[in-house]
């Protein structure tokens, strides 16, 4: 197996699915002669031609569209949105036209809507946002969010092969920092699937994209202090496993939320929700949530580390429910 | 309000107030076509009557006075061409083999396919029985880009398919109308986009919604081709609109017609219509389509007043019987309503 990038790792996904089915098709901004603002397909233009490598118009709404009348005709497209942050202009075709097809008319629409997310590298504020809250809150939508890159390119073939609209959000901050043995062979990272990125007993963190990784490290660092705590990386937003992080907080009996995105309405506002409701009665502390500030993203560093839920403000509010 | 000009309501150059075939036509096609205008306009008042007696609940919105466009249209596509239009496009979907009965059951609430309850009879989608492709509604130009993107498939597969977009004035506005159409100029997609510009959008007119006379002047702005045409017209509209269908489907790209028409109805049943001035309805009652129809039937076409009146008949009574089939079917079961999310 051979060490590779989270971004080479959604790259070599996209590219063994484009040679497997001469159905997936990409369409997004400076995706073909470029290769990509961020080089994902890069050689896919030389190895596919121009009729599945699709260079759009900068018109977010228009190819969205295009790709999801496509996809009910059997084609499954790809749409590459240039930065998570633009998929604001395609909204309509994914929450009204997308989501709602199969409930409506029972007419499946398989396509992926690729979305590179997330702060941390001074984007401000319009390349650098987690908008997975927008689509988790529409029913017939699946979201995604990966942390390494095992789990990139599991879940972009799941994606792809799935008969329904998936929003795969990649956080671009993993890209090139974020490495790992991948199987070069073809395997699927199901969808609805979470994975405990380390198992503990005294505190379960449920977290998923990014801060898996800052999680991880405050993990470690408390684990030299004493406490042990497990790591649930949801991987899946849509549809959610639940059984996963409820087993492990009837276990620990205390729970940490960590996301990237914004606190109020975000996602885990119903992960502390479900705990609430489900294990209420194993919890020794209340469920706390560490999440970026309801304020835009900044671009001045001091301003961007405030705003985000950095590893520090993990490891506080994780002392705070392991000492409550 | 005060009456205008009747020339302010139209060109003059499209005008007219009687209709005839350019060329001979097959008589059983004639029949075909106006028995479907038919059909949809006897559908139409008696889905407004069940409005007004509260058995269809929420809305109801009709296509009288449009019937010839949809009619015009449809009756060029392949069997494997697609379309898509909202219920201003009745008379297409009828021509396409949807029944009314099932139409009216939709817009009863009732459990019947493909939606079974979940859409109002407002919309349809039945690409396996009818070519009739999925859309929403955003507004009506979101179906412009997924409208893109089967003519994208056509395309990428070398199939000699055409999609056709019906749409309305008030959503030649929005920006998927542009994006839409861009796109599939670009790469001279097989897309026919059929603008029925009914005079208002719900009750905003056409000069509060555009700088420009007609929807087909927003054109050059694709280097695409654009016609306007006169619509209440099934003649001129299938002259028209062949030259456009001809068109997309020889890999020219997109084509535009724009048909100048009227809504003789509210935007829905709850609109009243009073926005609308009375020298305007005067003037588009004269030129309804199911009139001009009828008149030459019943003249020059040779079909003799008789035989009109025994479709309108065969119309009312088949009308009356989709009514009773419709209402006998059961409402969804409430422990449906979490099924068929997502597709396995």
């Amino acid at each position: 197996m051979a060490v590779i990038t989270y971004l080479d790792a959604i790259s070599q996904a996209l590219r063994d699915e484009m040679r497997r089915d001469e159905n997936v098709i990409v369409l997004g901004e400076d995706i073909a002669v470029f290769g990509g603002a961020f080089k994902v397909t890069r050689g896919f233009l030389e190895e596919f031609g121009a009729d599945r490598i699709i260079d759009t118009p900068i018109s977010e709404s228009g190819f969205t569209g295009a790709a999801c009348g496509a996809a009910v005709e059997g084609l499954r497209p790809v749409v590459e949105f240039q930065f998570a942050d633009f998929i604001a202009c395609a909204f309509d075709q994914i929450v009204n036209y997308a989501a709602k097809n199969y409930y409506r008319w029972g007419i499946p629409m398989p396509v992926v809507f690729r979305g590179p997310s997330g702060g941390g590298f001074r984007g401000g504020p319009y390349h650098s946002q987690n908008p997975e809250a927008w689509f988790t809150h529409v029913p017939g939508l699946k979201v995604v969010q990966p942390s390494t890159p095992y789990d990139a390119k599991g879940l972009l073939v799941a994606a792809i092969r799935d008969n329904n609209p998936v929003v795969y959000l990649e956080h671009k901050h993993l890209y090139r920092r974020i490495k790992e043995e991948v199987p070069e062979d073809d395997y699927v990272v199901p969808i609805g699937v979470a994975d405990v990125k380390r198992p503990g007993t005294d505190l379960t963190i449920v977290t998923y994209g990014a801060t898996v990784h800052e999680s991880l490290a405050v993990a470690e660092r408390l684990s030299r202090e004493g406490a042990e705590c497990e790591v649930v990386d949801l991987r899946s937003l849509s549809p959610l496993d639940r059984d996963a992080f409820l087993t492990s907080v009837r276990k620990t009996a205390r729970a940490l939320v960590v996301h990237e995105a914004h606190l109020t309405g975000g996602f885990g506002g119903e992960v502390a929700a479900i705990i609430a409701e489900e294990a209420f009665d194993v919890l020794d502390a209340p469920v706390t949530r560490v999440a970026a500030l309801d304020v835009p993203s900044p671009f001045a560093a001091p301003l961007e580390d405030a705003m985000l839920p950095t590893e520090e403000k993990i490891y506080t509010a994780a002392r705070d429910v392991l000492e409550y | 309000m005060a009456t205008e000009n009747p020339a302010s309501f139209l060109d003059p150059a499209l005008d007219r107030t009687s209709i005839a075939p350019e060329g001979a036509v097959d008589r059983d096609q004639l029949v075909t076509w106006y028995r479907t205008m038919r059909l949809a306009r006897t559908c139409d008042e008696k889905l407004g009557a069940l409005y007004r007696q509260g058995k269809i609940v929420g809305a109801v919105y009709l296509a009288v006075g449009q019937e010839a466009i949809c009619t015009g249209v449809v009756s060029l596509l392949q069997p494997d061409d697609y379309f898509s239009t909202v219920a201003r496009g009745l008379a297409g979907w009828f021509l396409r083999g949807v029944e009314p009965r099932h139409v009216i059951a939709r817009w009863l609430g009732r459990d019947v396919p493909p939606s079974h309850g979940r859409e109002l009879g407002l919309f349809l989608a039945d690409i396996e029985h009818h070519g009739i492709a999925p859309y929403h509604n955003g507004s009506m130009a979101s179906w412009i880009p997924s409208g893109a993107g089967f003519a994208l498939a056509f395309k990428v597969r070398k199939q000699p398919r055409v999609y056709v977009a019906f749409t309305g004035d008030g959503a030649t506005s929005p920006g998927d109308f542009y994006e839409g159409l861009n796109f599939a100029a670009i790469h001279k997609l097989p897309l026919v986009v059929i603008v029925e510009n009914n005079c208002f959008a719900y009750s905003t007119g056409n000069a509060a919604q555009m700088p420009v006379e007609n929807v087909a002047d927003r054109a050059p702005a694709f280097n695409i081709p654009a016609d306007v045409a006169f619509g209440n017209d099934i003649f001129e509209v299938r002259r028209v609109a062949k030259r456009a269908i001809d068109h997309a489907r020889a890999g020219k790209g997109p084509y535009l017609v724009e048909f100048k028409t009227f809504r003789t109805r509210g935007h829905g049943e709850h609109d009243d219509m009073g926005y609308v001035d009375a020298g305007l309805r005067e003037f588009w009652e004269r030129r309804d389509p199911l009139r001009l129809f009828s008149e030459y039937l019943a003249g020059a076409g040779g079909l003799g007043e008789a035989a009109v009146r025994a479709i309108d008949d065969e119309c009312a009574a088949s009308i009356e019987e989709a009514v009773a089939w419709a209402e006998a079917q059961p409402a969804p079961a409430p422990e449906t309503v979490t099924d068929r999310l997502f597709a396995p």
